[in-house]
């Protein structure tokens, strides 16, 4: 009994003595861009505003905002929020395929990482919109595309919270996250689609941005991967081990 | 004598438990008048919410969005109840017991969803005129705006059937419907309202109307060829 859940549930190996050292590889990388972002980076002319316009009660030019700083945090967060809940679907499958119940388990700590993320890059979003664009909220295609992601990452929570038995609520954790999948690529790509939106297209091959803004948003962008993968191995490894202890209980009760 | 046993076609399946859905309801008329009822008190609201607007306030620009509101609360009423008698006398489990493809099972359930709201859409939306619109002249385009309608109220259907299904064995199944269901279908109520306010308050119809309604369209191809495919987990487990 013991034997196997082992063998079910490896804890250790290659991937975990990994995590550490990627966590703290992460969180040096994001320090660094951090540094590298208010140092390096040349500033740049943020907010296009038209004339002059009152943003924050200051009337504001054509003005050199810091706040352009958010930028180099706001993008890598939002992406590795896409990959994480990227995992998630893929786990989710997996455990339609199998029934393997340690794949929802993966799923759910995918999702979970994936909270994180999407409620950091919401924040950032947030003063980006308020210090460069003036306003709180805009109805703009990307921002409502992700603001439906987040509502569904926490409604998979809830839906999590509200079935009992485990091999049905992982079932209808899977069919959720399926179809929460679905607005994944939607916001990533509606920059493209509706040319017309306010949010810029980041990820393209003339982005326009100089050496000096690329160094810190690459090592950000590398750094929160490297946080993200972490926390998920460490994550995984709490629960693993909660598992076998379980099972050790139950043996013990046998 | 040979006894002939032959195995039913699956559109036979397929009517049989659309009539058993039908059945129940011209019986009890529960759904159906629930959701009526329903959606005449929603408009009852909107008068009291819109009372102090006054006459500058211009109500055709805003009728495609109270419309679709209405539709999409009532639409959460009816979907929840279309499961919970299924779970009531163990009838979802009769209809599991049978060798059918599971599929059947959800096309003739958000089928019946289907003609349930459309039923009521097509009560309410005279009445939504009688109260609100007679003082105002829509554009004459504004019969195109039972396309939207239509593609939206398949789309609700769809969708809303793998989430009542998947809700109804949960603890605080109607809160967690809206939860789940609201986020899901923003994209389809986006297009709808505004494909129904074009032709309703007149614009841009060639443009705003087709990519709109192109819109509603794949989001109802994704979404319940979606549905489809993962019914068979969400009602079996």
């Amino acid at each position: 009994m013991t034997e196997t859940q082992t063998d079910k549930h490896p804890i250790g190996g290659l991937a975990d003595t990994l995590a550490k050292p990627a966590l703290l590889i992460g969180a040096l990388l994001t320090a660094l861009a951090f540094v590298l972002a208010f140092t390096v980076a040349s500033p740049v002319v943020g907010a296009k505003v038209n004339g002059v316009e009152l943003i924050g009660n200051e009337m504001i030019g054509n003005q050199i905002l810091l706040s352009q700083k958010i930028f180099y945090f706001h993008m890598p967060v939002a992406v590795v929020s896409m990959v994480v809940l990227t995992g998630t679907a893929f786990f989710a499958i997996r455990f339609l395929m199998t029934r393997d119940a340690l794949y929802d388990l993966k799923a759910k700590i995918c999702t979970e990482i994936g909270l994180v993320f999407v409620i950091c890059t919401m924040i950032s979003g947030d003063l980006w919109t308020r210090f460069e664009w003036g306003v709180w909220w805009v109805w703009e295609p990307r921002l409502t595309t992700y603001l439906i992601l987040t509502l569904m990452v926490i409604a998979y929570f809830i839906l999590r919270t509200a079935v009992d038995e485990p091999e049905r609520r992982a079932t209808y954790a899977s069919v959720f996250s399926l179809i929460m999948y679905v607005d994944v690529p939607i916001s990533f790509f509606i920059t493209r689609l509706i040319p017309s939106s306010v949010h810029p297209v980041i990820m393209r091959s003339d982005s326009g941005m100089s050496p000096d803004m690329l160094a810190p948003l690459m090592c950000s962008l590398f750094g929160f991967c490297l946080i993200a993968y972490g926390l998920y191995r460490f994550r995984a490894r709490t629960e693993l081990i909660a598992l076998r202890v379980e099972a050790a209980k139950d043996t013990l009760d046998d | 004598m040979t006894v002939r046993v032959q195995k039913p076609s699956t559109f036979a399946q397929y009517v049989t438990l659309l009539r058993k859905d039908l059945q129940r309801e011209f019986r009890t008329r529960d759904m159906l008048s629930s959701m009526a009822i329903y959606a005449f008190l929603v408009l009852v609201v909107y008068g009291a919410a819109l009372s102090q607007t006054g006459s500058q306030f211009d109500i055709l620009q805003m009728s495609g969005g109270m419309l679709w509101a209405l539709i999409v609360f009532t639409s959460l009423l009816g979907l929840n109840r279309s499961f919970s008698y299924e779970k009531e006398d163990g009838c979802l489990e009769g209809i599991l017991l049978v060798p059918l493809d599971r599929s059947v099972v959800f096309l003739a359930k958000a089928t019946s969803n289907f003609l349930f709201l459309l039923a009521v859409e097509i009560v309410v939306l005279p009445l939504y005129y009688f109260f609100f619109l007679t003082t105002t002249t829509p554009q004459p385009t504004w019969p195109l705006m039972l396309i939207p309608m239509l593609v939206g109220t398949i789309g609700i259907a769809g969708i809303g059937t793998l989430l009542s299904t998947i809700t109804t064995s949960t603890r605080g199944k109607d809160v967690l419907l809206a939860v789940l269901f609201i986020p899901l279908v923003f994209p389809l109520l986006y297009a709808c309202v505004s494909a129904t306010t074009v032709v309703v308050a007149g614009g841009d119809i060639e443009g705003i109307f087709r990519n709109s309604v192109l819109l509603a369209v794949g989001y109802d191809l994704v979404m319940v060829l979606l549905s489809w495919v993962l019914y068979d987990y969400a009602v079996s487990a």
